[in-house]
């Protein structure tokens, strides 16, 4: 990651921006949108998969990712807010769609949590928010995709990609930096699925040791003679 | 529509508008909130003409809050009373759901006739055109169909959490903010802010995703109502 960011350094000024050199915020900016998007398609992914099957591995899958979303969307706004600075001369501009429609988003992903941490049973905090996932999947799709594309909504954000403005040795370093960070992010999400599961085999460890340690009725139910032969 | 669907989510309907005119606490909330939201607009602009994308802008946030809080009470109201047991044995999911949801059409759209007429009533908008009402009322429907679908989704939802009252809210206004995208849209368009085509496109686009939230919503309310 050292190396690719020093590598971005190396490249010429953007074209399309209003402060060109400064522009290099995006080679983390756009991976981390990127990334961010993924991991809410694949939260839903698995939220189906755990409504089909009911095996608690997808729910543990489902809630990391949404966790992984939650924090590349986080990192997508600050990033977004500092290119704002330097870029437009102020930290937010509600009339800039993407952003708030980024905003949106987030505001979504962080409701699954208060959602989830409502239900003290695992499995109807479970089922419920993978239903919501679910639910936010149209709304969620509608802000990333469809609405800084309406004609109505005016976007500050420079189409560089979409009209190939992009300097080749731009695209070079932009593969790279996405590559990395969709690889640290996997290896980051797949530790935090291994750790889920290790929690939910504490918590069954727990309420097996509970229920062992409960005094409970003698094993030997020993006969009792009903005829008076003593 | 087969007629025992016919008749289950009929039963249903009936059921909840009983229930609010016994009560009366929804509608009466509700109303109640739209005028105190006109009463404050014309406080706060000291009753100065105010733009129609303004007054669009103001409208939508007093029906988001309403619909908030008014719509999920039919999910969690069945559960402080101990009568959701009885209605899942009763009704089919796909059945309570949209019982539940036209009755929250029908009030989310009398609460935005009644806040648009006092907007329009009471508060001085300034336009660039005159109002078109048929645009206006379309703006209205539309809503009224996103807002209902998404709303009943999330009271069934929250309907069994510890703290379902403030949860309603949190989970229902982010899935409801990108409606506000389309609908300020064409309400503004339907004052006589815009442009007209521009208004149109978004009420029929705030229709079509009423639409679809009313068609995947029993789906997914089926999978929570179940358990």
């Amino acid at each position: 990651m050292g190396g690719a960011t020093a590598w971005g350094f190396t490249a010429p000024p953007a074209k399309g921006f209003p402060r060109p050199d400064l522009a290099r915020i995006i080679f983390f900016h756009l991976p981390c949108a990127i990334g961010s998007t993924l991991f809410l398609t694949f939260a839903a992914y698995a939220s189906l998969r755990y409504l089909l099957d009911k095996k608690g591995d997808w729910d543990v899958r489902a809630s990391s990712a949404m966790e992984m979303g939650l924090v590349l969307s986080i990192l997508t706004l600050l990033t977004g807010m500092l290119f704002a600075r330097v870029q437009w001369g102020a930290w937010w501009d509600w009339q800039e769609v993407r952003m708030t429609s980024f905003l949106l988003v987030f505001l979504i992903v962080a409701a699954y949590f208060a959602l989830r941490s409502s239900f003290g049973d695992r499995t109807k905090g479970a089922q419920v928010s993978a239903i919501y996932v679910m639910a936010a999947l149209l709304p969620c799709f509608l802000l990333i995709f469809v609405a800084p594309r309406l004609p109505q909504f005016q976007s500050l954000h420079p189409d560089v990609i979409g009209k190939g403005g992009f300097d080749p040795t731009y695209n070079s370093i932009f593969l790279s930096t996405l590559t990395l960070v969709v690889i640290g992010c996997v290896w980051i999400y797949r530790l935090r699925v291994r750790a889920g599961k290790l929690e939910i085999d504490l918590e069954n460890l727990s309420a097996k040791l509970a229920d062992r340690n409960r005094p409970s009725a003698p094993r030997v139910v020993e006969p009792v003679p009903l005829s008076p032969e003593r | 529509m087969s007629s025992s669907w016919r008749k289950e989510i009929s039963a249903l309907f009936v059921k909840e508008v009983q229930s609010e005119l016994r009560g009366r606490s929804g509608l009466l909330n509700s109303l109640l909130f739209s005028l105190v939201t006109v009463v404050a607009v014309s406080l706060a602009t000291f009753g100065h003409s105010i733009s129609a994308t303004f007054a669009a802008g103001m409208i939508w946030v007093a029906l988001l809050f309403a619909s908030s809080v008014a719509l999920p009470r039919c999910f969690t109201l069945e559960e402080e009373q101990g009568t959701g047991d009885l209605l899942r044995l009763l009704a089919r999911p796909h059945a309570v759901f949209w019982g539940k949801a036209l009755y929250n059409l029908l009030l989310i759209f009398l609460v935005a006739l009644v806040l648009g007429g006092l907007f329009l009533a009471l508060v001085e908008i300034r336009g660039d055109r005159p109002v078109i009402p048929w645009l206006f009322l379309l703006s209205l429907l539309g809503a009224a169909g996103a807002l209902a679908g998404a709303v009943t989704l999330c009271g069934a939802l929250v309907a069994q959490a510890a703290n379902r009252a403030t949860l309603a809210g949190t989970i229902s206004l982010p899935l409801l903010l990108p409606v506000l995208f389309l609908g300020v849209n064409g309400t503004r368009a339907g004052l006589g802010d815009g442009v007209l085509e521009t208004g149109l496109t978004a009420s029929i686009g705030l229709l079509c995703y009423g639409v679809a939230s009313l068609a995947i919503g029993p789906y997914l309310f089926a999978a929570v109502w179940k358990h």
